[in-house]
């Protein structure tokens, strides 16, 4: 892998960003909207009902944290989607740039904008709701790790699904992780699940991640368990999602859908 | 030998797109690819770019094989059609600076402002692609495959979209490129006119297949099938584009 070619990459989808007012709704809007929406309520949740006052720590820290995964899953789909409506794809692959260096630029690029949105969120929720995220983001690091490397899992794999099935299954860069959101139990614990929904939690590491914020924030300490099973589960999807983008991106070479998708 | 392609084919499902192409292409050489559409002349590029896998067959850039050495193959080559786009709503410098990057070159802005004044749209550089016109666009699309001063170029009906004004300056610039840099260019183009005055080899395809190989005289002689002292390029495609149609 060059460098120089990783950071085209980055430039390349920096430049987008800046020029792109759909690329700053994404980064910035909905994580925002997302804060005030969810400290209004649980502000209600917390004074007018009465209900323990922790409750915003739980909420606001969740939804952060959500929005920053479905950024990371949801930009890398659709980093890969600007280069097909802008119809850039044979321009790229037909330099020296490599598939691989193409989406580790976009990881990097992805970073970035998610950090924006995460900071965005987290400062708006100090403001707002005195609710100060940044002290408990030490002891979130380890679920985070888990988090964006399940985010990236989502993403290549969604990234491959688009280079075979084409624009016609985009909408998956938007709507899978919303799918997950439920059962990865970002907002309540596991055992509000029915039982037989809890077994499919599980296999999330999504699920062990918020699980294991939770406790944290409920002073239970970190969780090694919550941790190694969510990452034993990210090695495996991760390998899964990088078989699955290397067999479909040459199925798509040998089918000629680089430049069909033009 | 730049350009070494032996029986190349590209089947898709039951459509054979190239079937058996062969032909070379010596350094410094500007060579034609002729044929009406649907002849293999873009399947054909794309193999040559790595874009597409070829069903079978071998393609052979700077004496290595294009399956196993794709990176430092296209680092000395490049490639532009007026066909394919650049990302809108980003500005020619910036397109450009992005392209500069993935090769590596050095000195970028040099080289940026350098060809976009060879080109005639230095003016354009902080445009955004999605205000330029076809032929403005076309133009920014050479540029880019100029900056990395590729030993092979390949083109896609480069004049297409331009005025004969401003083509006439393209094939100067070309032309120089070739005769001072030595630049060896591919080119598709159905303008016959402009393949008779820049190629100094043609390689005619029809069906998938190469039907015959030569300089432009050559060429008129082996698909007319009778004697003439100027090339005809133009009664060649029809005649072959005729007899395509059946």
């Amino acid at each position: 892998m060059k460098a120089h070619r990783i950071v085209a990459v980055m430039a390349r989808h920096a430049y987008e960003a800046r020029r792109n007012v759909d690329r700053v709704t994404d980064t910035v809007y909905w994580p925002v909207l997302d804060v005030v929406m969810w400290g209004f309520f649980t502000t209600y949740l917390g004074h007018g009902l009465g209900m323990q006052p922790d409750v915003i720590k739980f909420v606001l820290s969740a939804i952060i944290i959500w929005g920053l995964f479905y950024s990371f899953q949801r930009d890398l789909a659709v980093g890969f989607l600007d280069e097909l409506w802008s119809r850039n794809l044979i321009n790229l692959f037909s330099t020296p740039l490599t598939i691989s260096e193409y989406m580790t630029g976009l990881i990097c690029v992805n970073v970035a904008k998610a950090m924006v949105g995460v900071g965005a969120a987290s400062l708006l929720a100090l403001a707002a709701y005195h609710f100060n995220i940044f002290p408990w983001l030490p002891g979130f690091v380890p679920y985070l790790i888990n988090l964006i490397l399940f985010a990236f899992a989502l993403g290549i794999m969604i990234t491959g699904l688009i280079f075979r099935y084409t624009t016609k299954i985009q909408a998956l860069a938007w709507s899978f992780a919303g799918l997950l959101a439920p059962i990865s139990c970002v907002l309540y614990p596991v055992k509000s699940l029915p039982p037989w929904l809890r077994e499919i939690a599980w296999t999330l590491p999504t699920t062990y991640s918020f699980e294991g914020m939770r406790q944290l924030l409920a002073g239970g300490g970190f969780n090694p368990h919550l941790f190694w099973y969510g990452l034993v589960l990210n090695v495996f999807y991760f390998v899964f999602a990088i078989g699955v983008f290397k067999v479909v991106f040459a199925a798509a070479q040998n089918r000629g859908l680089l430049v069909k998708l033009e | 030998m730049l350009v070494q392609v032996e029986n190349l084919s590209k089947r898709f499902d039951t459509f054979t797109a190239v079937n058996g192409v062969s032909f070379r292409v010596e350094r410094g050489e500007i060579v034609g690819m002729l044929g009406p559409n649907g002849a293999g002349k873009t399947t054909t590029i794309q193999m040559i770019l790595g874009l597409i896998t070829p069903t079978s067959g071998e393609i052979r850039i700077f004496g290595k094989s294009m399956a196993t050495h794709r990176e430092e193959i296209l680092q000395r080559m490049n490639f532009s059609s007026p066909y394919v786009a650049f990302p809108f709503r980003m500005t020619v410098h910036e397109n450009l600076s992005v392209f500069a990057r993935l090769y590596g070159i050095k000195e970028p802005q040099r080289r940026i402002g350098e060809w976009l004044e060879r080109f005639d749209v230095a003016k354009l550089r902080d445009k955004p692609i999605a205000r330029l016109s076809s032929g403005e666009n076309t133009r920014v699309g050479l540029a880019k495959a100029m900056l990395n001063d590729p030993e092979l170029l390949l083109l896609d009906e480069p004049t297409a979209y331009l005025d004969p004004e401003i083509a006439r300056q393209v094939k100067e610039q070309l032309l120089e490129a070739n005769r001072d840099r030595g630049m060896t260019i591919l080119y598709t183009s159905h303008n016959m006119a402009e393949v008779e005055q820049l190629c100094s080899q043609i390689v005619f395809l029809n069906h998938g297949r190469v039907i015959a190989i030569g300089s432009p005289i050559e060429i008129t002689h082996a698909i007319l099938k009778e004697e003439r002292d100027e090339p005809a390029l133009e009664e060649v495609f029809l005649r072959v584009a005729r007899e395509a149609r059946g």
